[in-house]
């Protein structure tokens, strides 16, 4: 591993460790259920810089963490970021995440797509399916993708992406 | 790259990510007990700097942003809490007449809610108190507005609340006016949006009228006698002639509630 190399994940590191203590410590001010999900929006920033493999790893686990935070259906949340980090992780070789707004679709599509699984895995109903995916749940995927956005922006040079990696 | 390279990439990223699947099914398989219990592990030991972390924010939030709200709210408490000398005194009087044991005295903790992101979160709610505070499970969860819940798994700073929400959720429950009793439980095929409880269990016969308030009856000893669950809000069904099935709309809100109070009562085993 190059010295390059090794200190662009080094600074993706910080980033992600800065999301994560973020999403504990700012987030909760922010009284709402639409409140920008911080840990799946680090997790899609790793998964778009990994390999599949390794992005169905890390999806597993931010999946497992909101399940034991949170247990309402152990096992749905890692089901569905495990799929959400890998499709991210593979959607890389379709299209190129440089673009803002490619950024912004792919984290947005991610929560979108997280809480569809997980409600599904949950046995949530038809209207609260209906309810949760086209109120709630587009609202928490926008206000994500506008804080990946600011978080690309502010660390656009840190969180560059190389085609060689 | 070399193309064998690339094909044993390709197949180790699918090893990890079935591996990942896999594991995460037999998450879902597990029995609750086990998961339960493997989750209060973990928050006990590799996530307790993020509850922490997040108690220690909510705290901050309350003690800067809701200290005009909760400043009001102790003086409505405190006025209310003037008239309740001459009522004890009265209620211990009439037990004395009808030779009625005092009710069984217990504590209570207050907690924060530690809401998370997930689309379920309302069905299972993470607290800022645990078993340090004498919390422990079967413990029943109000907020200010009526009954949240009640505690399915503790550890030393923490506790995990199922919620009205929850599809395992009942309780015993009896009309304010004491004329009728009940179970409620959540409306199957609601969503956390419509809010909505059931009240089963009440004969054809009988008629609960719209609006009227539902308490817990304190019959099965889970939960403390009298506290808010909800109002009724019409008849949902029939069955078949021998019992009506009332819509019941909840007094709390768990997505949105951010402070509760957790009853000391005695743990009760439960049955998951």
């Amino acid at each position: 591993m190059t010295f390059d190399k090794r200190a662009r994940r080094r600074r993706l590191a910080l980033v992600i460790a800065i999301l994560i203590a973020a999403h504990f410590y700012i987030r909760p001010w922010i009284a709402s259920r639409v409140a920008p999900d911080l840990l799946m929006l680090a997790m899609m920033l790793v998964a778009i810089r990994s390999r599949p493999g390794v992005a169905a790893v890390a999806g597993f686990l931010v999946g497992l963490t909101a399940d034991i935070l949170s247990p309402a259906r152990f096992g749905a949340g890692a089901l569905a970021s495990t799929i959400v980090g890998y499709l991210a992780a593979y959607g890389r070789a379709v299209f190129f995440p440089d673009n803002l707004v490619v950024n912004a679709g792919l984290f947005a599509g991610g929560v979108w797509l997280r809480s569809l699984i997980v409600l599904l895995a949950s046995g949530a109903a038809a209207n609260e399916l209906a309810g949760s995916l086209l109120v709630w749940v587009p609202v928490q995927a926008l206000t994500t993708a506008l804080v990946g956005v600011v978080v690309v922006v502010f660390f656009r040079d840190w969180l560059a992406i190389r085609l060689d990696e | 790259m070399s193309r064998s390279q690339g094909r044993s990439l390709s197949r180790s990223d699918t090893v990890l990510l079935v591996g990942c699947l896999a594991l995460s099914v037999a998450a879902m398989l597990l029995p609750s007990a086990w998961a339960l219990g493997f989750a209060s592990t973990v928050r006990a030991t590799a996530l307790a700097p993020v509850v922490w972390l997040q108690n220690n924010a909510e705290q901050w939030r309350t003690s800067r942003l809701e200290l005009q709200v909760i400043a009001a709210a102790r003086d409505s408490a405190a006025l209310a809490a003037q008239t309740l000398p001459g009522l004890e005194a009265e209620n211990a009087e009439l037990r004395g007449l009808l030779a009625l044991k005092s009710r069984t005295p217990f504590g209570v903790v207050a907690a924060e809610v530690l809401h998370q992101t997930g689309p379920t979160e309302g069905r299972a709610l993470l607290l800022g108190a645990g078993a340090g505070a004498g919390v422990r499970v079967g413990n029943p969860v109000v907020s200010p507005d009526g009954l949240v819940g009640l505690i399915v798994s503790t550890e030393s700073r923490s506790s995990v609340a199922m919620t009205w929400a929850h599809p395992d959720f009942a309780a015993s429950v009896v009309t304010e006016d004491g004329s009728l009793m009940g179970i409620v439980a959540p409306t199957p095929g609601a969503g956390a949006s419509e809010s909505l409880l059931e009240l089963r269990g009440v004969p054809y016969s009988d008629t609960v009228p719209a609006g009227a308030r539902v308490l817990t009856s304190g019959l099965t000893g889970v939960y403390p006698k009298g506290i808010p669950v909800g109002r009724i809000a019409g008849i949902r069904r029939e069955e078949m002639g021998w019992e009506r099935v009332y819509r019941l709309t909840p007094f709390a809100n768990p997505g949105q509630v951010r402070h509760v109070l957790i009853y000391l009562t005695r743990e009760t085993r439960l049955d998951r």
